[in-house]
Order: C-alpha cells, then structure tokens, then sequence
C-alpha cells in the first residue's frame, strides 16, 4: 500500500465508537461495513437440548431467544469453527428466567448482558435446558452478527464563507455526522445537527471530504469495537490471500 | 409474548431494557420518550420494539 491510513477516533466507548480513517476508497470502506456484519465469527447458542419445558413457549422459541443473547467471544485462534461450549439453564417458577442465568463451561464465554428475560415463569413451571454454542459468522445466522447497526459517512468539511445580508434570516441547516473545521473535528450533536448554531448570521459551504470516511460502529457486546474492526479487516486479508492462491498457477 | 431479545431492523439487544421500560412508562406515569433515552435506546426501529411489546404470558398461562 503506497498511501497510509490515518485512523482517529472521535468518540470511543467499549461498545460504540465513531471513528474517521483517511486515505481509503468508498469501495474498500463498504468493505470493511460488510466484513463487521457478515465475516467477523462470533459465539452463539446454536443446539438446545431440552431437559424440562412446562413454560408458556414452545422449545423451538426459547431455543431462538437463548440464540439471539450474545455472548462473549474468545480471543481470536482459542477456538476453532468446529468446537462447541455448553451453557445449562436450570429455573424454576415462580420466577424469570434470565440470560444470567445461563452457566457456562468456559470462563472465556459468557453472556454479554445478564439481564435479558428469556422467559416469565409461572407457579410449577420450570425450564432446564443444556445448549451448545458455536462460533460462525453474520452471513450464517443474525445472532452470529458481531456489529450493529454499522455505517460511514463522509467527513464534510465546513467553512464559513461571508456574513448573510444584513435583513436575512438565517435558515438552519442540518448536517449530520462529523464535520471538520479548520482541521478540527467536531460531532454534529454538538450543535444539535443544525450548522446555523454554529455559524450563526454565517453563510456556510459543505463538501465532501474525498477518502475520507467517518465510520460508526456498534457491537452487540461479543467483543469491543476495536476487536470487531480488526477482525473485520483480517477476514478481508484472508479472503484475499485465499483468492491469490487460488490464482497462482 | 415474551420482548424479542433483539431489535428486528438492526439487531441491537433490547430485551435487556424492557422490564425498567415497562416499570417506568407503561406503570409508572414518565414520559416514554424521556425513559428510552435515559436506556439509551436511540434508533427508533429498537424504540419501536418497546413502545409497542405487550407482555402476553400472563394471559395465555391459564391455557397451558
């Protein structure tokens, strides 16, 4: 790669981050979003083993619901795509059951949020359950999907052109994303999205940044946003030397 | 029935904030709008999943 990549974070949780990255093409930044949905492996329960059902749902429901409670996904070359982990459900009513309440065999798996209700149960019901996660990926099944709601946009660069005439109103005007003003990025909530807030009486041009992308990435708690993006850009490295092997004669 | 575990549209987990939802605006007299945003409930398609769930165990347990 003759061009480096300049990566900088604008906002950075565990599971939430904004970042922006200069110096790719919309096509390998689109990429990158469809490896964080459908190629990054993630842990999920794919067999129930139904012990006792006397709840309200039927077992091919809670099987979905205990399907779709993420789980914490081991470090990356601890798992293979074949090993299974088995987590235990054992409540009884009256009583919720909650994805808490699942016992896992490997410390390395867990659920990522304990309090999801599974299912309400009533007096005599009971539900014991023995389930065998896998790791597979998005493109497979929904609850493999490691990243959420994952989206770029472009860097919009805003400068503040001249004053409006002196009897105008200004007009709002609604960006959203992160803009760059004078090389200094700013999230547009700062400003409630409307660029009138800031520049007020201003008349204001917006561009496009070229190759430039602001990208905001959620996980569902498998891993952090800095695992999801780096996996994401490892399985593209893979296919594609997978793809050159294939080629070479 | 039970609250989908997750958002249909994008994914996010929404179970999780459905019985301190329930407790505060269905119950409870707050502003719904207030409560998804104290959760931190942001996407309309995940708000969408709690503002419009209704809790059917109760009513379909006497048939079991």
């Amino acid at each position: 790669m003759s061009v480096a990549y300049d990566v900088e974070f604008v906002e950075r949780e565990d599971r939430d981050a904004r970042f922006l990255v200069r110096g790719i093409t919309p096509a390998f930044a689109n990429g990158i979003r469809r490896a964080m949905l459908a190629d990054v492996p993630t842990m999920a329960i794919d067999t129930v083993r139904f012990v006792e059902n006397s709840s309200v749902m039927f077992d091919e429901q809670l099987a979905l619901r205990l399907g779709l409670v993420p789980l914490s996904t081991p470090p990356e070359g601890e798992f293979g795509e074949d090993d299974t982990v088995t987590l235990s459900i054992d409540v009884e009513g009256p009583a919720t059951a909650y994805s808490g309440d699942l016992i896992s065999s490997d410390e390395l798996v867990q659920p990522a949020d304990e309090n999801v209700p599974i299912i309400d149960l009533k007096d005599d019901q009971r539900l014991e359950a023995e389930a065998d996660a896998v790791l597979d990926r998005g493109k497979d099944h929904a609850k493999h999907q490691g990243g959420v709601a994952v989206g770029y946009r472009h860097l919009q660069r805003v400068a503040a052109v001249e004053d409006l005439p002196e009897f105008e109103d200004s007009e709002s005007r609604i960006v959203r994303g992160v803009i760059e003003d004078d090389g200094e990025l700013v999230p547009t909530s700062e400003f409630d999205h409307d660029l009138s807030n800031r520049y007020p009486g201003k008349d204001v041009t917006v561009e496009d940044v070229p190759n430039a992308f602001v990208f905001h990435v959620e996980t569902d708690g498998s891993f952090t946003v800095e695992d999801l993006v780096t996996r994401a850009a490892e399985t593209i490295e893979s296919r594609a030397t997978e793809l050159e092997d294939a080629v070479q004669l | 029935m039970m609250v989908p575990v997750r958002c249909f549209t994008c994914g996010t987990v929404v179970g999780e904030h459905w019985e301190e939802f329930d407790e505060r605006a269905n119950e409870g007299d707050e502003d719904p709008e207030k409560v998804l945003d104290e959760l931190g409930v942001d996407r309309y398609c995940c708000r969408r999943m709690l503002v419009s769930h209704t809790d059917l165990v109760d009513v379909v347990s006497p048939y079991q």
